[in-house]
């Protein structure tokens, strides 16, 4: 078995966090939860938010008392208590979503765990992480302040050059032909329809796996917490102009590159380097998982004739690959054990649940290992 | 040396990376008297499979995973550390001899813990063998009630410098070891870090997890300790009775 560099950085470093919080809280060991759990930090912060938020840009009554998406925003920041704290965790934590589902991403793919019987999970991660990162972009429209109109031109035009749907997609977007008061309710149903679809693509994320681990232990949560609070004391966030549609004349702005690089892209390489960097980019993530080199995998195999459908084998099996079906007529048991060989990794758990020998991998049969382990122990005596 | 008896490891492919200090037998050639077998992963071990070795005459049986928390194939490690536990079936047997048995979660870069852990295993275990033998002697001898207490102090003075004094089990001199282990697994296989005799053999590296046979073997040492001396010196009455 080989060890592959990036494999030993992984492991080196995940020992230190070992000899630091010990294996049971290793925050590198949840990386596949963090994630999830900041998302329950972005509904609950975002739930807060959408108490107080007003989405309408009602530019035309320019006045003292105008209620506004930039205003309401303003006012949850200025004047309701700790709600310039809620908008920053909102923020932040939004950063630290992408932060840990790119670490996620990074380490499944170092450490060889996303292809073959994993595919489905390499995939949906794709969509997820393009969900989220869309919805990120969405929030930074809510705002209403310069950057989001420069945001919501630049998409519109990106949109629009999409050829025969493209100029239908912008007006979609806009929920009309032109920014109104109803383009900022689209973003919002957007931010928010797209967030809590999620939920569902969450759901394909982890339908092939047994168990998946969603929730990092209570204290990996609240020292995440503890350092969201942090950056929110040490970075709150600044005050910034309400956008003003008459001006065309704004061509800079502060860029969140966990969010915005796509922006940052279309900014630096014109529309047709957004539109290569783009597909390109999502079909390169989405080839990785290609079985080039892998080793082919075996799947287990039930010996019908020993199966007593106990059930064990398939309660065990990490990628939901064994199901009990009602077993044949004239069977003395009531159910007997089959592995779907698509799902199944050929690791084994299967083979050590199973008490009668039921079960076996092709290439390394339990009784062969059994015979070997004998053999040894006799060897010397 | 040659009824010397061997300890065999079953370990995953992908923990403690062992396979060039295994030659073609199966033999450690760093660790005398250690053989092994890698499998897949370590979810793969049977219980039945430990069995089958103690039956078979090995002194020990080795169980070695990646590190809880990292298995390749997601719970691996976790199954068979439940399974030894007695938390998931299948469990082991109540005759298997529970101090014979050691969990270790090593990650890949961790072979010479595993060396380390394995030595002294492997020395623990040949202890547990000459107690026994030992033991068979006073029984076959039917010591004198005088001759007992001297044989269990002379014993001790053998014990090998490798092993720590809290490993040595004086309960072994009892004419009947094995019904002595038939405990129930759960309070053999507590995996705490309270074991205070473990701290020297695992606190070296990452948690106490990571080395529970060796802490099965401590705190078992450790209860018995406080009975041990009462053991040494009750036995000889009742053997002598005989």
């Amino acid at each position: 078995m080989e060890t592959s560099v990036w494999t030993k950085v992984f492991l080196v470093t995940e020992d230190l966090f070992n000899k630091i919080a010990t294996s049971k809280y290793n925050p590198l060991y949840y990386h596949g939860a963090l994630p999830q759990f900041i998302m329950y930090v972005l509904f609950l912060s975002g739930l807060l938010l959408f108490a107080y938020y007003v989405p309408t840009i009602d530019n035309a009554y320019v006045s003292k008392n105008l209620v506004n998406a930039f205003t309401s925003v303003k006012y949850i920041t200025n004047d309701i208590p700790f709600g310039a704290v809620v908008r920053a965790v909102h923020r932040y934590a939004g950063d630290a979503m992408v932060v840990a589902i790119v670490l996620h991403m990074v380490r499944v793919w170092f450490t060889d765990r996303y292809r073959q019987y994993r595919w489905v999970q390499w995939e949906s991660g794709i969509v997820l992480l393009i969900m989220v990162l869309f919805i990120g972009q969405t929030g930074y429209y809510l705002i209403w302040d310069e950057r989001s109109l420069i945001l919501t031109r630049m998409t519109v035009s990106a949109l629009e050059t999409i050829p025969v749907i493209g100029v239908g997609l912008g007006h979609w977007f806009l929920n009309g032909r032109a920014i109104s008061n109803l383009t900022l309710s689209n973003f919002l149903f957007i931010h928010i329809g797209l967030s809590f679809t999620l939920l569902f693509g969450l759901w394909i994320h982890y339908v092939r796996m047994t168990r998946p681990v969603i929730t990092p232990p209570p204290v990996v949560n609240y020292v995440l917490m503890g350092l969201l609070l942090l950056v929110v004391y040490l970075f709150p966030i600044t005050a910034t102009k309400m956008a003003d549609l008459q001006s065309l004349t704004t061509n800079s702005m502060d860029i969140d590159l966990f969010f915005l690089f796509p922006y940052w892209v279309l900014s630096q390489t014109g529309m047709f380097g957004f539109w290569a960097f783009t597909i390109i980019g999502t079909l390169a993530v989405c080839l990785i998982p290609l079985p080039m080199g892998a080793k082919p995998i075996e799947a287990a195999e039930v010996v019908n004739t020993k199966c007593t459908g106990c059930t064990f084998c398939s309660r065990d099996c990490p990628y939901q690959a064994i199901e009990m079906v009602p077993a044949p007529a004239g069977s003395r048991f009531k159910l007997i054990a089959t592995v779907k060989s698509y799902r199944c990794s050929g690791c084994g758990v299967c083979v050590g649940a199973c008490a009668f020998d039921a079960i076996d991998l092709p290439n390394l049969l339990d009784t062969d290992v059994t015979e070997k382990i004998k053999q040894l122990s006799k060897a010397q005596s | 040396m040659s009824d010397e008896k061997t300890v065999i490891t079953l370990i995953c492919e992908r923990a403690a990376d062992v396979h060039d200090i295994l030659n073609k037998e199966g033999q450690c050639t760093t660790v005398p008297g250690l053989k092994a077998i890698t499998l897949p992963c370590s979810g793969m071990i049977q219980p039945l499979m430990i069995e089958a070795a103690m039956k078979a005459g090995a002194s020990g049986v080795i169980v070695c995973g990646c590190q809880i928390g990292d298995c390749y194939y997601r719970e691996g490690n976790k199954m068979i550390r439940e399974r030894l536990l007695g938390e998931r079936p299948p469990g082991l047997k109540k005759t298997v001899d529970r101090r014979r048995v050691m969990a270790l979660w090593l990650s890949r870069l961790q072979k010479g813990r595993f060396e380390t852990e394995a030595k002294e295993f492997v020395a623990y275990c040949s202890q547990l063998d000459g107690d026994v033998k030992v033991a068979a002697k006073i029984e076959g001898a039917k010591a004198t009630p005088a001759a007992a207490p001297a044989a269990s102090g002379a014993k001790i003075d053998t014990a090998p410098a490798a092993v720590p004094a809290a490993k040595i089990d004086s309960k072994d001199e009892k004419p009947k070891p094995r019904e002595e282990a038939m405990t129930t697994p759960e309070a053999k296989f507590e995996p705490k870090e309270t074991a205070k005799g473990e701290a020297k053999a695992t606190g070296t590296d990452s948690g106490a997890q990571n080395a529970e046979g060796a802490a099965v073997k401590a705190e078992e040492s450790a209860e018995k300790k406080a009975d041990a001396k009462k053991a040494a010196a009750d036995d000889a009455t009742p053997q002598a009775k005989d």
